[in-house]
């Protein structure tokens, strides 16, 4: 008789919340609980957690966008409730992350259309929401207090809050009641650092969603996949600063070299099996929550997702 | 229980021949205690010793060496469940498979591509590893045929793929000796399998979707004579082949189950979706992986992933320090220093080049740490870049004195101009930006 391979785990990953429904006070058609993992990815007896969640970024100034995904998806690009729309209906995202790209141009001073985009795409879309705000400390303040408002019941994902610059993000998360990504560089120490930060102020470990920084592949991934193993493994043998949820955002995969200067033949093609490989060693390393650009990445994500869920 | 070096050298020979590659029977013996040598290189032991020895003293994992020559590949000598306990030593090989329906000039054309297609990415040349040949017909003359086909391209390592014994058979006459890996061997067919992996000394594929068949039949075949066995899993879905060879590379390194030591086989051409299949295997212990040929942007990221996984996660690739021209620079070129990180280098460099204005990359010596944590550290300073332009001539490249330097130094920018009497340009921290800047800033 063969033994299971005894890991001796005493920890739990925790639980997060992401989206609310009617019931709870939300518009969204779903929520997921996500986390909740006892073992090592997919490895569990009883599957209880959900496949890692696909996330589909869309933005609301495609000037800072991957000029392969907009001429891909045409003019929704112009259009953040529409494109919010498709991803769920046609591209078969379950999550939605709005990037609000428009505060990266300079002297970015007109909050209030970030609340009426935010507003548009939870209209347009019933899954649940994770909004990245601004890229200009100076303005944090403003932008998650408007989008924390505006969002109020619907259980949203804020990013990104980071060692230096949580404060703004975690007040807005804190007076809504939504959850936060917190972001450290590729470093264990410094995600656990984080995360107690976070909890000094009073955020709770289930509102947060540990992002351990990915790299592209082939550019720092290597460092990204030690660091999503080593923090799930720290959360298994019972640390519960690290016990969270982990995101995988691979942003910088269309804007490598490969990609970049891939010719328009198989330009497509090399995004999609970027984001796609990326996504699916982050899976394994434990992350539950995988963002792409791409949109025909999310279909074979979902199929390998299910086949990996596909029994022990 | 391991055992200990005097135990181990009390069933050695003690010859002290050498032939083992160790000068006396005690270090081969302390070598083994050690799980750093295989009991095969002795080749005096007496089955007692064999016996006795056995798993308890090879690598958890055994080192198995597809192919000869210049190509061949060892897989296998893993030691750890995770690669920042340790590292991950022996890459998987990625063979193209073939079948005996397709002409003997398709059939060339994959092996070509095995050949000589070569990804070069962070210095390193990466490269397919070689073909699989599938008995798809099932007859013994067209796999003969496709063996030969194969065999006109020399020196790629090889599996033979066939549920038809005779076609093995008849495949091995023209390749036996070039240490192939036939596939598979079964509860039902072992002998048969394990007398033609005898005969020509090649490596053998196990297969039984059970890991308690798959223990039973590797030691059946080591009964046999063979112990150089791959392990097929014969997953059904990618959960069921990562959980497995999950469990089997803990039960191996413990040593909690010795007869599973041996190296995975993954036959990604099973699975719905082969890409998956590939970067699954890659990351969860794969050891060997079988797939049809991949269009450009499978292999590319296949190669770049597998690159990524079997670094050394303590020790940062690094370039050598020296002065890097990006196109033909000339006098007025900009000079741009950063760090030996590869990782940085060419980041910068594939931006610098798109930017289409040549300049020269200044390469510092900081051991492979990255702009950020060597200014952390003190290892990047005012001295190490005054000595690095003195060393590699900078001052005879460029009639200007100006330095461009990463945006994360910025503190350190009086200091180098203090040091070096260059003025300093503090460029973006951000590599993707280093176009814009140098199309607005820099003026020679």
């Amino acid at each position: 008789m063969i033994p299971d391979p005894n890991f001796a785990w005493t920890g739990t990953v925790g639980e997060v919340v992401l989206g609310a429904t009617r019931p709870d006070g939300g518009t969204r058609s779903r929520s997921y609980r996500i986390g909740g993992g006892t073992t090592l990815p997919f490895m569990e007896k009883e599957q209880k957690s959900p496949s890692p969640l696909i996330a589909f970024e869309i933005c609301d100034d495609s000037r800072y966008w991957s000029p392969i995904v907009n001429d891909f998806c045409g003019d929704l690009i112009h259009d953040p409730g529409a494109w919010a729309k498709t991803a769920e209906t046609t591209y078969g995202a379950d999550l939605v992350r709005l990037c609000l790209t428009s505060t990266r141009q300079r002297d970015f001073s007109d909050i209030d259309s970030l609340g009426k985009i935010t507003e548009k795409v939870l209209k347009s879309t019933t899954l649940p929401l994770i909004i990245e705000g601004s890229n200009e400390p100076k303005i944090d303040s403003e932008v998650f207090q408007k989008c924390g408002e505006v969002g109020q019941g619907e259980r949203l994902l804020l990013g990104t809050a980071e060692a230096g610059r949580y404060r703004s993000i975690a007040a807005a998360a804190l007076a809504y009641n939504h959850a936060i990504i917190a972001q450290s560089p590729i470093d264990i120490n410094l995600a656990k650092q984080l995360n107690i930060l976070l909890k000094e102020i009073g955020v709770s470990r289930d509102h947060i969603v540990i992002d351990p920084y990915t790299g592209a592949l082939g550019y720092g991934f290597e460092y990204s996949f030690s660091a999503m193993e080593r923090i799930r493994f720290s959360a298994l043998k019972g640390d519960v600063d690290l016990a969270m949820p982990m995101i995988c955002a691979p942003s910088d995969s269309l804007t490598i070299k490969e990609v970049r200067e891939a010719d328009a033949a198989t330009r497509d093609a090399i995004a999609v099996e970027w984001e796609f490989t990326t996504s699916i060693a982050a899976a394994i390393a434990g992350a539950e929550i995988v963002c792409v650009r791409h949109p025909n990445t999310v279909k074979r994500l979902k199929a390998a997702f299910a086949s990996l869920k596909g029994g022990v | 229980m391991p055992l200990k070096a005097l135990d181990i050298y009390k069933l050695l020979p003690k010859k002290n021949c050498k032939e083992c590659g160790d000068p006396t029977c005690l270090t081969f013996a302390m070598k083994l205690a050690a799980g750093k040598a295989d009991l095969d290189l002795c080749p005096y032991l007496d089955d007692k010793a064999k016996s006795v020895l056995g798993a308890t003293t090879r690598p958890p994992i055994k080192l198995v060496k597809l192919g000869v020559g210049e190509r061949s590949f060892s897989v296998g000598e893993e030691f750890v469940l995770y690669r920042h306990d340790k590292t991950f030593y022996h890459p998987p090989g990625i063979m193209f498979t073939v079948s005996d329906t397709q002409s003997d000039e398709e059939i060339a054309a994959v092996t070509a591509r095995v050949k000589d297609e070569t990804l070069t990415r962070v210095g390193a040349e990466l490269k397919f590893n070689g073909t699989a040949i599938v008995n798809t017909t099932g007859t013994v003359e067209a796999y003969a045929r496709a063996v030969a086909a194969v065999e006109k391209t020399a020196g790629l390592p090889e599996v033979l793929i066939s549920d038809n014994p005779q076609a093995l058979a008849a495949a091995l006459v023209l390749c036996g000796s070039y240490r192939p890996l036939i596939s598979a061997a079964t509860p039902e067919n072992y002998k048969q399998m394990c007398a033609l992996a005898k005969q020509h000394g090649c490596r053998l594929v196990v297969r039984e979707p059970t890991l308690e068949g798959l223990a039973k039949l590797t030691k059946d075949c080591a009964a046999e004579g063979v112990s150089n066995v791959v392990l097929d899993l014969a997953s059904k879905s990618l959960g069921d082949y990562l959980s497995r060879s999950t469990a089997i590379r803990q039960l191996a390194i413990t040593r909690e189950v010795p007869d599973l030591g041996y190296p995975v086989y993954l036959d990604a051409t099973a699975f719905e979706d082969q890409d998956a299949a590939i970067a699954l295997g890659i990351v969860k212990y794969a050891s060997v992986i079988v797939t049809s040929p991949l269009s450009q942007p499978s292999a590319k990221a296949a190669l770049t992933l597998r690159q990524n996984i079997y670094t050394d996660p303590q020790k940062p690739i690094q370039m050598n320090p020296g002065l890097y021209r990006v196109g033909t620079p000339g006098k007025d070129a900009p000079v741009l220093m950063t760090v030996n990180f590869s990782l940085t280098y060419f980041t910068l460099q594939g931006y610098l080049e798109s930017t289409r204005i040549p300049c020269f990359m200044l390469i510092v010596d900081t051991e492979g740490l990255s702009v950020l944590t060597s200014v952390a550290a003190g290892k990047l300073n005012e001295s190490l870049v005054r000595d690095a332009i003195k060393k590699f001539g900078v001052e005879n490249e460029v009639s200007h004195r100006k330095l461009i330097i990463p945006g994360y130094a910025a503190p350190l920018s009086g200091r180098i101009e203090e040091a070096t009497s260059w003025k300093v340009l503090v460029g973006p921290r951000d590599a993707a930006e280093i176009g814009d800047f140098l199309v607005q800033e820099w003026k020679p």
